[in-house]
């Protein structure tokens, strides 16, 4: 399995598409620290958003606004765009029959896509972050203020990697919703828009259903976002409420479902996208004309 | 049989009526363990299309074997069918003496395969490729990626990315993959599409090698010519069923009829029909065809010539593949 996986590896990183979404991803992080965090501060320092712009730029609370902000624009992006392109690919270019005649099981096949793919996401979406934090360090050093863990409320290097860990869960099911997409449909556009689609929506429905109240606003219950936004609000630091620009409902973290319950609900749905492509690929037909 | 010529050119082009279809199956039947490959009743259905009907083949050990069909005719549904990339509506494959239907990874570790059109990552180089697929198949040494890209030529475009390279080369890149594991048997589903005459030429000749070597090779084409020259038995499907299988040999028949012309035809047809062991006399164009053995031409010269009608040419007539394939396709003479 080693070696099969230091091929599914070979077959990414070789590939441009995750180079220039690194680069959207590096920009998207200088945009949230300089542009809405930094100059947003500079420009209005005594104003009503002049603390969640302080707490978007400096260090360490940049560490959850960028992982917020991060794992909706950026990280469940990345991955959905770089998850739906190397599963349909293999279909575009017919290498998934060539693949399979070599012996290796259909399951092998995707689980070693899957993780291949997830190893490769997570380095880049690490440098990102590592990036992002840079940025906010020189900002923060611009600012005057010290770089250090050791503010009220601030984190210890433990908690900082359950902060990670929390936003990478919350990018899974996303994940696995463009890779499910992407096989059934072998389409990279069905996955990305798809999985986009499905984050935007859902955003938009929940809204609607709240305002119509009664049993329909109890559909949040259900939503993915709701419980990914459980997650991000676990990532607070220091008092007041979290800090985030992700579009989707933004409930305040008491209306918000227990980040344990939340981690159960984001794995089932995890679990239950990665079955359903794991048994379409299982039983499908690979004819040539599916290449 | 291996290298055998084509056809010799014929003045005249009417085919000679052939051995029922069926009928030549090898008339002793191989035993078990020496067939490598086997369909056993395998049949296809895509909604109420029958791709493939129960379909009986049998490969055997150590032979190039032929797989014969028009366009259409489910040849590469039957290769897919037996690497496991669809499934079967019925029936079951043998392969290497494993049931596909529970051993087909094992199988397919043995087995070596080019579908068609081969595919790779054309962001990759042919090496980097290679390495994929050795990967996959627990063979990814380079010295072996060495050996099979001097193998098949590409040696010195092993580090170029295979999106620069030609039809013939990916083709040849396909070869190379199936190789790189040094399979048992090969499997190639129409392999010298795409190649220029010197390359179908050239890899007609590595297939031969491949088979004087012991592999067994099962290809798939719809170029009689080619199968006629490298391939020891042959299997002719149409409209996805089988119309019949064994050894080329028996298939291309030579010596059952004689062509010949002379200086009055019309009279030697009468004076050639008045002979014992002389079967049908046929005018075709300026020429006799005569069914008869090549023992009975010194008979049939010496009759002409006695009523002074004089040989400008006798020769026996050579059926070719091509002859028994247009024939066993034509219009009902699929087996039911």
């Amino acid at each position: 399995m080693n070696s099969v996986l230091a091929a599914e590896i070979l077959k990414v990183r070789k590939r441009w598409m995750p180079y220039v979404l690194l680069l959207v991803m590096i920009a998207g992080a200088a945009v949230l620290i300089w542009l809405i965090g930094y100059v947003g501060y500079q420009e209005d320092q005594q104003g009503e958003f002049a603390g969640d712009a302080f707490r978007t730029f400096a260090f360490p609370w940049s560490i959850a606004a960028l992982l917020d902000s991060g794992q909706f624009w950026g990280a469940a992006i990345f991955v959905a765009i770089l998850t739906s392109s190397t599963v349909s690919t293999e279909y575009n270019w017919g290498t998934v029959r060539q693949a399979l005649i070599r012996g290796q099981p259909r399951w092998q096949f995707l689980a070693a896509k899957l993780l291949g793919t997830a190893i490769v996401c997570i380095v880049f979406l690490l440098i990102a972050f590592g990036v992002g934090i840079l940025f906010s360090i020189i900002a923060t050093s611009a600012e005057g203020k010290p770089i250090t863990l050791d503010v009220p409320g601030g984190p210890s290097l433990s908690v900082v990697v359950l902060m990670v860990l929390r936003s990478a869960a919350g990018i899974i099911p996303y994940g696995l919703l463009a890779f499910a997409l992407a096989v059934i449909g072998r389409s990279t556009a069905l996955g990305i828009a798809g999985t986009l689609g499905y984050m935007l929506g859902e955003g938009i429905v929940v809204a609607i259903l709240d305002s119509i109240g009664g049993i329909a606003a109890d559909f949040r219950e259900i939503a993915i976002g709701h419980h990914v936004a459980s997650l991000a609000a676990a990532n607070r630091i220091g008092s007041g409420d979290y800090n985030s620009i992700a579009a989707r409902e933004l409930p305040v973290s008491a209306d918000l479902p227990d980040v344990w319950i939340a981690s159960l609900v984001v794995c089932l749905y995890s679990v239950v996208f990665a079955a359903v492509a794991f048994f379409v690929f299982q039983r499908r037909d690979l004819r040539s004309s599916d290449r | 049989m291996r290298g055998r010529t084509g056809p010799s050119g014929r003045p005249c082009n009417a085919s000679l009526t052939h051995r029922a279809a069926g009928s030549i199956l090898a008339s002793v039947p191989p035993a078990d363990s020496d067939i490598v490959l086997r369909t056993v009743r395998l049949t296809k259905r895509y909604g109420r299309r029958i791709a493939l009907a129960d379909l009986d083949l049998e490969v055997r050990r150590g032979r190039v074997h032929g797989f014969l069909g028009p366009n259409g005719a489910g040849k590469t549904t039957c290769i897919s069918l037996i690497l496991g990339l669809i499934a079967p509506a019925g029936g079951h494959v043998e392969m290497l003496g494993l049931d596909t239907r529970t051993q087909l990874s094992q199988a397919l570790r043995r087995t070596g395969a080019i579908l068609e059109g081969p595919a790779f990552y054309p962001h990759l180089s042919a090496r980097d490729n290679l390495r994929i697929w050795g990967a996959l198949s627990g063979s990814a040494e380079d010295r072996r990626i060495d050996e099979v890209l001097a193998l098949t030529g590409l040696q010195a475009r092993g580090r170029d990315k295979v999106r620069g390279y030609s039809l013939g080369m990916t083709q040849r890149l396909g070869l190379a993959s199936a190789l790189l594991h040094d399979p048992e048997l090969l499997i190639l589903d129409e392999p010298t599409n795409g190649l220029d005459p010197a390359g179908m030429r050239e890899f007609r000749g590595l297939i031969r090698e491949l088979g004087a070597a012991g592999k067994t090779v099962f290809v798939s084409s719809h170029l009689l010519n080619e199968v006629e020259q490298m391939c020891d038995d042959v299997a002719i499907i149409k409209e996805g069923r089988l119309i019949t299988q064994g050894p080329v040999a028996a298939l291309v028949r030579r010596g059952d009829a004689l062509e010949l012309t002379t200086t009055d035809n019309e009279r030697a047809q009468t004076v050639i029909r008045t002979l014992k062991g002389v079967g049908s006399v046929t005018r075709e164009q300026d020429c006799l065809v005569v069914e008869a053995s090549r023992e009975r031409a010194a008979e049939i010269s010496r009759a002409l010539a006695e009523e002074q009608i004089y040989l400008w040419e006798l020769k026996p007539r050579e059926s070719s593949l091509e002859d028994f394939f247009l024939e066993v396709t034509s219009e009902g003479n699929a087996r039911e």
